[in-house]
């Protein structure tokens, strides 16, 4: 199952969410390497500089100051190498035209934060589970948002 | 020879008196010809003199016509002249009239857009104070849910118990931010009004509520529903609202069993001093079978905030009614309730068909 080492970049620029993030990651049984950058800028100095490898997934914050998530995103998928980066974006507004826009932007999925660590924890699962699985492609506008209700399948 | 010259003198004499008698009857009768003409050209006169008598008589008649016209036109033409002083005053007085309101018609354009910067700020405000209002709302609720799961084992009942308040206190004000939120965005968002099948909405807010009306075993009757002029999901909104409270304030052991209904009403028909005798209504009532309130309550209501309950009693922060109220405000309607302690309630709204 979670035999994969995923190399997982996260963007945020809040501390606690960052702090939370990590805390959830330890607790899952995956195999992770965690980066964290705090901004947009160093987001795009850091993926653009040749000697670094490409992450296997970038969990991207919206809301941050000087370059927010969604010009990163367009940034991303701009560059010919870094558009294969799957970028799961992770935030707390839930407007659906701002989904909507992510959507056709080209992000991989969206995951609103929650209010509770278990919820946290069972989220960032599931996007490691979807990252592990061969041939990643979008998904649907109707899969493109995390939440326990729609994929307790999985 | 002297005899015949005397009679030749005589005989030249006598021709001479003949010649120069018959030139006195020539001029005899020339002067009784021109007599005559004369005494005809007097009789002329004398008509023409009659004449002119009559025509003066006339002359002197119409002289006296034309001067009681003359009197009349100055009476006439003082009365125009009061008549225009009249006038210029109005005129004068239209036109501070109009000043005042030019100057009005300011000042309602400086208030209206003043009005409009105080909505744009007021919305934005919104926005940014309950997101910015959220995140810090969420990290308290996060880092307790951490403590809970981290600290179980180090944690007594009693700071278990207190963690708890917390996460209860801080989900009450996180509804309330979202409650808040919804409410100013019903007034500031836009106004599509389409014609539409109510059943449509009750269908669509029974399958959002499928949840509870199951697990009280509620029924919704909504057979006798037509269609109205509204705007979408304000009146989903609205609907939710109201049928999510008949839920909530059940009856404790009975099932809820909720009535809605609606019909055109011509508002002649109501008695209510609020509604224009002449327009056409959506009458819309819902009625349920749960706890009711006091008459008296009957407006509190639907005021922001106000409960009639403690929170302990039942949650909700109580800006249902208010946002059901400000939304059909938004459609230039009434709302009005009706209810009896224990006896249910009955909400009645009235909608312009137009």
């Amino acid at each position: 199952m979670s035999s994969k080492h995923l190399k997982i970049l996260l963007c945020d620029d809040d501390s606690d969410d960052c702090y939370f993030f990590s805390e959830a990651l330890d607790t899952l049984p995956n195999s992770t390497q965690l980066t964290t950058v705090h901004n947009g800028e160093q987001l795009m100095q850091l993926l653009t500089k040749e000697t670094n490898e490409l992450p296997d997934v970038l969990f991207l914050d919206l809301n941050m100051p000087r370059k927010n998530g969604f010009e990163c995103l367009l940034e991303l998928k701009l560059n010919e190498t870094l558009k294969q980066l799957p970028v799961i974006i992770f935030s707390t507004s839930f407007e659906q035209e701002v989904v909507n826009q992510l959507h056709k932007n080209g992000a991989q999925y969206y995951i609103r934060k929650p209010t509770e660590f278990s919820q946290l924890q069972k989220l960032i699962q599931l996007a490691l589970n979807l990252m592990e699985q061969e041939n990643i492609s979008q998904p649907t506008r109707e899969n493109f948002v995390l939440t326990m209700e729609n994929n307790r399948e999985n | 020879m002297v005899k015949i010259k005397k009679s030749d003198e005589l005989a030249i004499a006598t021709n001479k008196l003949v010649l120069q008698n018959e030139e006195k009857e020539k001029r005899a009768a020339e002067l009784i010809i021109a007599n005559k003409e004369l005494a005809f050209q007097n009789e002329e006169k004398e008509k023409r003199a009659a004449e002119l008598i009559i025509a003066n008589k006339e002359l002197l008649f119409q002289n006296e016509e034309k001067e009681k016209r003359a009197a009349e036109l100055i009476i006439a033409n003082k009365e125009l002249l009061f008549q225009n002083e009249e006038k210029e005053k109005r005129a004068a007085e239209l036109i501070i009239a109009n000043k005042e309101l030019a100057f009005q018609n300011e000042e309602k354009e400086k208030r209206a857009g003043e009005l409009i910067i105080a909505n744009k700020e007021l919305l934005a405000f919104n926005y940014v104070s309950s997101h910015d209002l959220q995140e810090p709302l969420r990290k308290i609720q996060t880092f307790v849910t951490i403590i809970l799961d981290k600290e179980n084992q180090n944690l007594s009942d009693n700071g278990k118990y207190n963690f708890q308040r917390i996460q209860q206190a801080a989900g009450r004000m996180q509804q309330l931010i979202e409650d808040l939120l919804a409410f100013s965005r019903i007034s500031t968002s836009e106004h599509k009004f389409e014609k539409t099948d109510l059943n449509i909405i009750i269908d669509e807010v029974k399958t959002e509520l499928k949840d509870t009306i199951e697990e009280k075993n509620a029924v919704i009757e909504a057979t006798e529903l037509c269609t109205a002029n509204i705007i979408f999901f304000q009146f989903r909104q609205l609907m939710y609202n109201m049928i999510s409270n008949a839920l909530k304030f059940s009856n404790p052991g009975v099932s809820p069993h909720i009535i809605i209904q609606s019909k055109i009403v011509k508002g002649d028909k109501l008695n209510n001093s609020k509604l224009s005798p002449e327009k056409n209504y959506c009458h819309i009532m819902v009625k349920d079978n749960g706890i009711g309130f006091e008459p008296h309550f009957s407006q509190r209501i639907f005021e922001v905030f106000q409960k009639l309950h403690g929170k302990e009693e039942y949650a909700g922060t109580g800006i249902g009614l208010a946002i059901v109220k400000k939304i059909v405000d938004n459609h230039n309607g009434i709302i009005s309730a009706t209810s009896e302690l224990k006896n249910g309630a009955v909400f009645d709204i009235y909608i312009p068909v137009n």
